[in-house]
């Protein structure tokens, strides 16, 4: 803990971005957005693969340029990325470990970007 | 120098024995753009609404008691500086007096059960007792609690779940590290709903006294997973 100086001089606290508020609301998104995405996956794998879904198969040509599209893949990885590191902030925690909630934040929405970018670069052959 | 700015204030108004819901009243305000959010409701009862309800002490951020929510955000209004557009509320999840006065008995019910006083096996002999200083420090810190209710009211665990709030971890953390201190802390901070935390630090973000309730629950915790703290009943 940091030591109070008071009297203070003045708050902006009502300007500032909540960091908390921010991450507990992206790290539910991004759970949501995981079981969304495993879900839609196994549905498109099913109709690429079973043959009794030929003919949904045949009925969806625009399926494979959808999965084509490198943001989708992008958003799944920074979301990926988001909820483990976020999870695991939260679990170290939980033993005591104090990890400054705006440095944490930025680390870990950084790195969430970084690894949801290199897909759109891995889609474009860099 | 603090130049002259034209503020418009949207005020909460209710009075849960004549009106059926809260209502909003917007106010023009001229002040100064170096006036705090107390400024502003001030001069709003002075020269345009003698009858709005608002609560202040000190004016200092030490006595906690003018609470408000400004734009949503939960902040202390003798600190907080005033913005040219603002939305003024009570401090949420209490019951309304009036207009932004809340009642405060609830929190003062919780404290009371809580029992914040060390709890000694044996009684006080009196004089001062043998503590570490760093010891001594940390809890004097961990005692400047204004008890404002600003951490209770923005965290989003006591919107959604069965938790005390962050203001009741903290002191009982407080206790908890009082050499003097022989009840069992850690039970009455599950009890209060500790585990329901959802570790967000938004109350050490808001806390006027920069002090982190996060903290002593994340300390709280670490005692339950590897069996620290005392455990006495």
């Amino acid at each position: 803990m940091t030591k109070a100086l008071l009297p203070r001089n003045t708050t902006r606290q009502a300007e500032g971005m909540s960091y908390g508020e921010v991450a507990r609301i992206l790290h539910r998104v991004s759970g949501a957005v995981i079981v969304l995405f495993v879900l839609v996956h196994m549905m498109v794998q099913a109709v690429w693969h079973v043959p009794a879904f030929a003919a949904a198969k045949a009925a969806a040509p625009w399926l494979k340029p959808l999965q084509e599209q490198n943001w989708i893949h992008a958003i799944l990885f920074f979301a990926i990325a988001f909820h483990t590191f976020y999870g695991l902030k939260l679990l170290l925690g939980d033993l005591g470990i104090r990890i400054h909630y705006r440095t944490a934040f930025w680390s870990i929405v950084s790195v969430s970007i970084l690894v949801g970018l290199r897909e759109v670069l891995r889609y474009a052959g860099i | 120098m603090p130049s002259d700015i034209k503020l418009r204030a949207e005020v909460q108004r209710y009075d849960p024995s004549s009106d059926a819901a809260p209502r909003y009243e917007t106010y023009e305000v001229a002040g100064k753009d170096n006036w705090r959010v107390l400024d502003v409701i001030r001069s709003i009862y002075e020269n345009q609404c003698g009858d709005l309800a608002y609560q202040f002490a000190c004016r200092a951020g030490r006595c906690g008691t003018c609470g408000v929510k400004v734009n949503g955000v939960p902040v202390l209004a003798c600190q907080e500086r005033c913005k040219p557009r603002m939305r003024i509320e009570p401090l949420t999840p209490f019951p309304v007096l009036r207009d932004l006065v809340v009642d405060r008995s609830e929190v003062e019910a919780r404290y009371e059960k809580h029992g914040l006083a060390p709890k000694r096996k044996t009684p006080y002999a009196g004089g001062p007792e043998s503590i570490a200083p760093q010891l001594a420090e940390e809890l004097c810190r961990m005692d400047s609690c204004l008890a404002c209710m600003v951490c209770v009211s923005g965290c989003p665990a006591v919107a959604e779940r069965a938790f005390d709030g962050p203001a009741f971890m903290l002191k009982l953390r407080h206790m908890a590290k009082h050499p003097a201190d022989t009840a069992n802390r850690l039970k009455q901070a599950i009890e209060g709903g500790m585990l329901e935390c959802f570790g967000c630090d938004l109350c050490t973000q808001l806390c006027p006294a920069d002090l982190s309730p996060a903290q002593a629950i994340r300390e709280f915790r670490r005692d339950l997973v590897f069996g620290g703290g005392r455990g006495h009943d």
